[in-house]
């Protein structure tokens, strides 16, 4: 990294540390002027609004005496109730408190999913390299983490930001968050020591910590990386959890319970998992976008050929994490309807439903791309000819599974288009809008992409083992069972049984398309086995192959912006849902179309950031030439 | 999917069939398995049994 790049990354450090010592300092000491102003009432009246909690008092009694009631039942006589701020509490700054928040916090998320998972997949290339003694699986894994590099840096700028725009803009609010968070700050503030100390350690340590037992202590310095962000990452979610479904607090908001029990609510492990997976996904196709841009950028064979193979293993990370994906996102909706049903609909029922019919399009963009670059990139091998017949009937599927995604329930008429329609829903695509149908389409979406990417992995390959062609036919029967399987699940239960049965086959569907996967790798991995391997030409692939690559960021980065107005937004006119009240003149959901601008603005934000963190990256790697000194009587 | 001449074109019919036939028990099975975990028993014909 060049000193301007280190420079960036301390100054963005101190800047993270000098916020969090600053909410710190105003968390604390500002709790007693947030509790005494936010609700407007003395404190013997707050007593008084806390009292039904934990005991019973009948009405035309004298109230109980709160000493009394600790001492018989052991309470803690201190609890202190959420704040119910007031218009006038908020600070007015000219624009909206709440676009200033939605930037930064989007882009501190964009980033942090950025830099949480690069070292992932980094440390297991590396530990790949290592085993296989292929030091190219080295150096690609050392040019990830060259160019995540300065994105840690941004990350902790609009960390710091973000931080900082919160105090001020919302001090009740974050009064609140660092009374039932606590001494949790604290270690969320040590974590970054100890992800800064080994990311700088694992990443200028590289060269030093190359071969034999020192690559093992190169690699545990990984490890602790990643343990470290990822602790970050559950830590920072428990916060996002607890605002939409709190957990330890009463009905008041009052802390009841212990720090673990604040941080396990019913939603936290679904958007670890689904986080974990997703930002997965998004890392992939950031660094593909890197590879895709450096192939298009030189006409040396090698370096396209590097280039090639690195835009390659970065799609392949991206769709493979992204194939789960969805069902993490059908855990964490399942579990909202289980914690509360109108949560559930305000997301899927309401206003917010069209916005999965956007989500739906973004993703058949993300299949659509990663397809089409893993079928350009068959090219590479001539043994790729066997498969090329089938990418028509792939492409097909794909086509028909998006168009049926993408069809909505309910649509916005007049009443002459319902008059010309005969009702508000089509007579017959209306049953492709409801999710037995789109159960269908994902699923077989899935299992069109993992064929792509099964026939592409064996494009290079010839079996040998004598079993070869009982292994083919039992690997088509079970795709072909599977699908038909999903088909009739969705079918049948989805229309011509009862909601229980219909929601249940859904998981029977998962379940199938899961089983086609493990029994495509476990397949393939035996039959492969000591196989004829075909040469592939690295390099050797059609230039708008890559445009797929530049298309998979820009799809997940606006899927991701999408997807989190719409987890915020659920809790309506909530800070922490049913418990504290927002009160400021932006406590309602917003319009869709003034959600896709906000969208669209921080998606073209980041990718402005993410170009320059390409052009970063590509710096620290150029040398000027020296200069050639001046000889007496002209230029020399 | 591969081009492979150890297996006569008969055996490769047979394997195919009892390649499908594997694959139906085993879904037929899965999908009993799936529904019956979440309280949803089913029928021998698969219509819901609850």
């Amino acid at each position: 990294m060049s000193n301007n790049s280190m420079q960036t990354a301390s100054c963005s450090r101190l800047l993270l540390w000098f916020s969090l010592f600053v909410a710190l300092l105003f968390g604390s000491g500002g709790m007693n002027l947030v509790y005494a102003a936010d609700t407007g009432v003395a404190s013997s009246s707050l007593q008084e609004r806390i009292a039904p909690v934990g005991r019973v008092q009948v009405d035309g009694q004298e109230p109980i005496p709160q000493a009394a009631v600790s001492k018989v039942r052991g309470e803690k006589p201190e609890l202190i109730v959420a704040p119910r701020p007031s218009r006038g509490d908020y600070p007015d700054i000219g624009i909206s408190s709440r676009a200033v928040v939605w930037v930064l916090a989007q882009m501190h998320l964009f980033f942090g999913a950025l830099v949480l998972a690069v070292p992932l997949f980094v440390l297991v290339i590396e530990f790949m390299g290592f085993k296989t003694g292929d030091e190219r699986y080295d150096v690609m894994a050392h040019e990830f983490m060259k160019i995540s590099l300065t994105g840690f840096s941004i990350t902790a700028i609009f960390g710091g930001s973000l931080a900082l725009a919160l105090f001020v803009l919302y001090p009740d609010f974050m009064g609140y968050m660092m009374h039932v968070f606590g001494a949790q700050w604290l270690v969320y503030a040590g974590l970054f020591f100890l992800e800064s100390f080994f990311l700088y350690t694992y990443y200028y340590g590289w060269n030093a910590m190359r071969y034999g037992n020192l690559k093992w202590v190169h690699l545990t310095l990984g490890l602790l990386l990643n343990a470290s962000g990822m602790t970050i990452m559950v830590l920072a979610n428990s916060w996002a959890t607890f605002m939409m479904a709190p957990s330890g607090v009463n009905e008041v908001g009052a802390v009841i319970g212990n720090i673990w029990e604040i941080m396990k609510g019913p939603l936290w492990n679904p958007i670890n998992l689904h986080r974990f997976i997703a930002n997965i996904a998004f890392g992939g196709a950031v660094v593909g976008a890197y590879a895709a841009f450096k192939f298009l950028s030189t006409r040396d064979p090698e370096k396209r050929a590097h280039y090639d193979w690195m835009g390659y293993t970065s799609n392949f990370i991206g769709i493979l994490a992204f194939l789960p994906l969805p069902f993490a996102g059908y855990w964490l909706m399942a579990e909202v309807y289980a914690y509360s049903q109108q949560m559930g609909i305000t997301a899927m029922g309401g206003i917010l439903a069209w916005l999965f019919i956007v989500q739906a399009v973004l993703i058949g963009t993300i299949l659509l791309a990663g397809n089409f670059y893993l079928w350009s990139g068959m090219s590479r091998t001539e043994g790729s000819v066997r498969y090329q017949p089938l990418i028509k009937y792939i492409a097909f599927v794909l086509v028909i599974c998006f168009l049926t995604w993408v069809t909505p329930h309910t649509l916005i008429l007049s009443a002459s288009e319902i008059a010309e329609l005969g009702g508000s829903h089509h007579h017959v695509l209306g049953p492709l809008g409801i999710m037995p149908a789109k159960n269908i389409a994902v699923n077989l979406m899935l299992i069109a992409t993992f064929l792509s990417f099964q026939l592409y992995r064996r494009s290079d390959k010839v079996a040998t083992v004598s079993w070869a062609r009982a292994g083919n036919a039992l690997l088509v029967a079970i795709y072909v069972v599977a699908m038909v399987n999903i088909i009739f699940l969705g079918v049948y239960y989805g229309y011509f049984t009862n909601t229980v049965y219909k929601v249940g086959s859904s998981v029977a569907q998962v379940g199938s398309t899961l089983v086609v996967i493990v029994a495509g790798i476990v397949i393939d991995s035996l039959m492969f086995k000591n196989a004829k391997t075909l040469p592939s030409h690295w390099g050797k692939i059609p230039d708008r192959s890559q445009y797929a690559l530049f298309a998979l960021p820009i799809a997940f980065t606006w899927l991701m912006g999408l997807m989190g107005y719409v987890r915020s937004s659920v809790k309506t006119h909530w800070h922490v849902y049913t418990v504290m009240k927002d009160n400021s003149p932006d406590n309602f959901i917003p319009t869709i179309g003034y959600a896709g601008n906000m969208i669209t603005i921080v998606t073209v934000l980041f990718l402005l950031f993410v170009l320059f963190m390409f052009w970063i990256a590509n710096l620290s790697a150029t040398k000027q030439p020296k200069p050639v000194a001046i000889s007496e009587g002209g230029v020399a | 999917m591969d081009n492979n001449n150890e297996m006569s074109t008969a055996a490769t019919m047979l394997a195919t069939v009892l390649a499908f036939v594997l694959a139906l028990l085993a879904f037929y099975g899965l999908d009993h398995f799936f529904m019956s975990i979440q309280g949803l028993p089913l029928n021998l014909d698969l219509t819901p049994a609850g």
